[in-house]
């Protein structure tokens, strides 16, 4: 119980610390972003009224008489209602709209790629630590070329390659426009189709990772005495390599999926950005050149709550399969 | 572990433990070093020899020739005049991140952990939080508040050292804790060394692999981040790296203009030199994890065995190991086993006694064929002698045989029974999966009903199936191994210091265990242990071993009342004596009669 109790904290405090670093970035940094905006919103013919004002100098920063302190608790509980400002970029729709509308498309492709690459590598690692000295311990360094490659430079090559000159898949987008979204099997294959290809760049990029990982700890787990009892006790190399080495060793990849996630968002911005994928990661950069503060800083939240969620997941899954974790917490 | 493992890892500590610092030359590295040499030489020297990389010229996109021998861009500017300065700034921007972020996780892993308390609890959290916000997604908000015209090569390089080092920092904080609690280092902080000398003279030392490989890591890390930046146009302004270089490209479609020679070879160079470092880190990460060193692929050919199995003899005799040799078979050839001759009668227990690293160990894996590689047994036979009937050469049976000889006719207890058992299964699983390979016969009720038996046959509550190997106390985790050697009623049980690491009173308790399943089920035993006074109580014969042979085989009483070999001599006089006699250390033996099994207060109720 302990364990849950103090993962639960840890993860309040991660928010509140995400919360505030995002209060404080552009109190920090030159520049006036408020004025930026305003001035955005006028040139659309958006009406500046003033709370739409207040929002965004919560959330952005200003010369106002208010105290710093007063500023933030008045932020804090804004983010708490959920209540993220208003995009420019999208005017008049509200930052939370453009974000709910995007994030699915993000979710579903980083999350069955991320998914994916993980299987696939940890797979691959434990057959490669198995059977150690082997031709397959030659896949390590492979991979690892794979890793050290710019991965838009990689995702457009193959695009180049697979799209462009072959035609296999289409160049960009997340579903075909003629169509109209919609829970129907025509939308859906669309949207497989249009999602293999970026999915495809992400594992390929990213399975080095997990593989050299898995192996890793492959070769220590197979040095375990446990794994020379399973071999006294006469079992099938198959059964030990899985319930014995394999299940000891996949712990720290589970533990570094949690952490990994970070990383793999950030992955998505790029990705959606080679594939002009209409995903979350799309919209902050579209932010970023429009200036949308408003839309760039929700962006930056949601996605780091998602970031903490997962973890978050991932930390009480660990809990299940590693049984020590429960006591010793 | 074996005894002999200390043949190949730890280096020692010292003068000598520098050079145990530097990699091990292989290809791997050599392929690294020659690939960071060469991309370093480009992007340092190659800008001093290249024309000027902005001169614009009005021959567009033209492929490589031999006056540009990588064609030109978009405006006629000269692919390797660019590809030599825009090296230079990425390599500028990973050695600036790399050095910043290594100093920040050095700081927050470990001075942190060194100073402990509230302070190391503090840098902890911080250092888990800034790892789990997504650093792009940060590194992009805050390039975007940066306005472009101010951010250069240091705005990057100082946030991309922020959002980097966090991962780094708990690599190292576990390692320091672990060395801040190592002999040399209490003892330095004892004598009341200053803490900032501890760190530098007794820690850092000891970290640099692991910092160096931190440090490639992060390298690595700020050119591919670089590069990402860039590309998605938030780059440092006014400069020149491969990550801009790439951005131009593919705002000029070079790719769809298929000016490959613009497109590619920037990329080409990032993932060379990452390849590079990487390839150094897999050098660097042996040093750290000596088991990650390449092993030589397995040779088919088998060792040149004579097979000689002994046929029997004497129906009494239920194992017989013939003039065994084990070889570890590394640069020197350590011969840790040399022609050893001992028999194993049924119902026996035979002692094997001997210092640490006397080959003991390696011997009784040998006789079940568990030694692993670089052990290979290189001359002698081991057969067992079957109570059907039969002799079984074990070392010339196939994968499968083998399988089906272990456990079901010897089965093996493990010294320290800590790691023998699976840490992440159950009692009950790790019990079943013997009956469900050797018996698929049985039902589950039959399944159960076994487990059962066998754990009440040791004296453990059947409750104890659906717990976990850390839920139990040593001794119990010992009774719960020999419950699993029993499972399939085996002829032979080895047995390797099943009681070291336990304390007094549980180590009788289960010794009188061993003894009373004897007496009732009539398996052979062969035991091992350093203890000689205890196999004395023990042991119907006891063999002396050292340095890989046996000096001395002899009936307990005999060795006990006239030992022949000085080695034995000097064995049993080195345990101690509270009368001063030679021989009042034997614990009298009367206690040792398998009586009662109440004497363990651990047994029943000891969970942790």
């Amino acid at each position: 119980m302990r364990y849950y109790v103090r993962k639960f904290a840890f993860y309040l405090v991660a928010l509140w610390a995400a919360l505030t670093l995002n209060f404080f970035i552009p109190r920090l940094l030159p520049g006036n972003p408020v004025d930026i905006l305003m001035a955005r919103l006028s040139q659309r013919g958006g009406t500046v009224d003033p709370s739409a004002r207040r929002a965004f100098e919560l959330m952005l920063g200003t010369n106002s008489s208010e105290s710093l302190f007063q500023q933030y608790i008045s932020y804090l509980g804004n983010m708490l209602r959920g209540d993220l400002g208003i995009s420019v970029s999208a005017f008049p729709a509200p930052v939370s709209e453009v974000i709910a509308t995007a994030l699915p498309w993000t979710l579903m492709l980083v999350g069955i790629a991320t998914f994916l690459s993980f299987a696939f590598g940890i797979v691959l690692g434990t057959f490669v630590g198995w059977r150690r000295g082997t031709w397959l311990d030659s896949l390590v360094p492979a991979t690892t070329v794979l890793s050290a490659v710019p991965y838009f430079w990689l995702a457009l090559l193959l695009v180049a390659v697979l799209s462009s000159a072959w035609g296999w898949f289409p160049l960009q987008g997340g579903y075909d426009i003629l169509l109209s979204p919609g829970w129907n099997g025509e939308f859906i294959g669309s949207a497989i189709y249009y999602g293999t290809l970026p999915a495809l760049t992400i594992v390929i990029s990213s399975v080095g990772g997990w593989l050299l990982g898995m192996r890793n700890m492959m070769v220590s787990s197979t040095a375990e005495d446990y794994v020379l009892t399973a071999k006294a006790k006469g079992l099938r190399d198959s059964r030990i390599m899985i319930k014995y080495a394999a299940r000891n060793a996949v712990l720290p990849s589970v533990a570094g999926f949690a952490i990994s996630l970070g990383f793999v968002v950030s992955g998505a911005v790029i990705t959606e950005q080679v594939f002009s994928y209409p995903g979350i990661g799309s919209k902050l950069l579209q932010a970023v050149q429009n200036n949308d503060y408003a839309l760039m800083q929700g962006i930056f939240l949601v996605i780091t709550v998602a970031v903490l969620g997962a973890n978050l997941v991932v930390d009480l899954l660990y809990a299940v399969i590693d049984p020590r974790t429960r006591v010793s917490g | 572990m074996t005894n002999l493992s200390a043949v190949t890892v730890e280096p020692p500590r010292g003068r000598a433990g520098w050079r145990s610092m530097l990699p091990r030359w292989s290809p791997k590295l050599g392929v690294g070093l020659v690939l960071i040499a060469l991309i370093t030489f480009l992007g340092v020297i190659g800008p001093l020899l290249v024309g000027d990389p902005n001169t614009i010229r009005d021959i567009s996109l033209t492929p490589p020739s031999g006056d540009f021998w990588l064609g030109t861009t978009w405006t006629g500017q000269d692919i390797v005049a660019q590809l030599a300065h825009a090296t230079r700034g990425s390599l500028y921007i990973g050695l600036l991140v790399g050095v910043m972020s290594t100093a920040l996780s050095a700081l927050f892993g470990i001075v942190g952990s060194y100073i402990g308390g509230y302070v190391d609890e503090g840098f902890n959290l911080f250092s888990n939080v800034m790892l789990v916000i997504p650093g792009l997604p940060l590194v992009i908000v805050i390039s975007a508040f940066v306005p472009a015209d101010q951010r250069g090569m240091w705005t990057i390089a100082v946030v991309l050292a922020i959002t980097g080092w966090a991962a780094s920092a708990r690599v190292l904080r576990a390692q320091t804790l672990s060395l801040r609690n190592r002999d040399y280092v209490a003892a330095a902080r004892v004598s009341g060394e200053k803490p900032w000398r501890v760190i530098t003279v007794e820690i850092l030392p000891n970290l640099l692999p692991l910092l160096a490989s931190q440090f490639v890591f992060s390298v690595i890390y700020a050119i591919l981040s670089e590069a990402g930046l860039s590309f998605l146009g938030l780059g440092a302004s006014n400069s020149s790296t491969l990550g801009t270089m790439l951005y131009y490209a593919q705002n000029s479609f070079a790719l769809q203009r298929e000016a490959w020679w613009w497109f590619v070879p920037p990329g080409l160079i990032i993932a060379l030199f990452g390849c590079g470092l990487a390839l150094v880190n897999f050098s660097i990460d042996e040093i750290i994890n000596p088991k990650l060193r390449d092993i030589p692929r397995r040779s088919k050919a088998e060792a040149s065995r004579v097979p000689e199995p002994v046929s029997r003899t004497d129906d009494d005799v239920v194992l017989t190991v013939n003039n065994l040799s084990v070889v570890y078979q590394v640069e020197n050839p350590v011969h840790a086993v040399k022609d050893v001759s001992i028999t194993l009668r049924r119902g026996e227990i035979l002692g094997l006694a001997g210092e640490s690293g006397c080959g003991k160990t390696t011997l009784a894996y040998a006789i079940n064929r568990l030694h692993r590689p670089p052990a290979e047994v290189t001359a002698g036979a081991v057969t067992f002698h079957d109570r059907e009937g039969g002799d079984i050469d074990v070392l010339a049976l196939t994968p499968g045989e083998l399988r089906a000889f272990r456990w079901s006719k010897l089965s093996m207890v493990f010294q320290g029974a800590m790691n023998a058992l699976n840490p992440v299964i159950t009692v009950r699983a790790q019990l079943e999966d013997v009956l469900t390979t050797h018996r698929p016969e049985m039902t589950k009720a039959q399944r159960k009903a076994k487990c059962e038996e066998v754990l009440k046959l040791v004296g453990v509550d059947v409750r104890r199936l659906s717990s976990f190997p850390h839920e139990l106390s040593g001794g119990m985790r010992q009774r719960v191994m020999i419950a699993m050697a029993l499972l399939l009623d085996p002829q032979v049980m080895i047995m390797d210091e099943p009681t070291t690491a336990l304390d007094v009173v549980v180590q009788r308790g289960i010794l009188r265990e061993i003894l009373r399943l004897r007496d009732e089920i009539g398996f052979a035993v062969l035991f091992i242990t350093h203890d000689l006074p205890l196999l004395l109580e023990l042991a119907d014969r006891i063999a002396v071993m050292k340095e890989g042979e046996v000096v001395e085989y002899a009936t307990a009483q005999d060795m006990y009342e006239q030992p022949a070999h000085p080695y034995t001599r000097q064995l049993l006089d080195s345990f101690p004596s509270l009368t001063g006699e030679r021989g009042s250390f034997v614990r009298s033996g009367e206690q040792m009669t398998p009586v009662d099994r109440s004497g363990e207060p651990t047994a029943s109720g000891g969970v942790r």
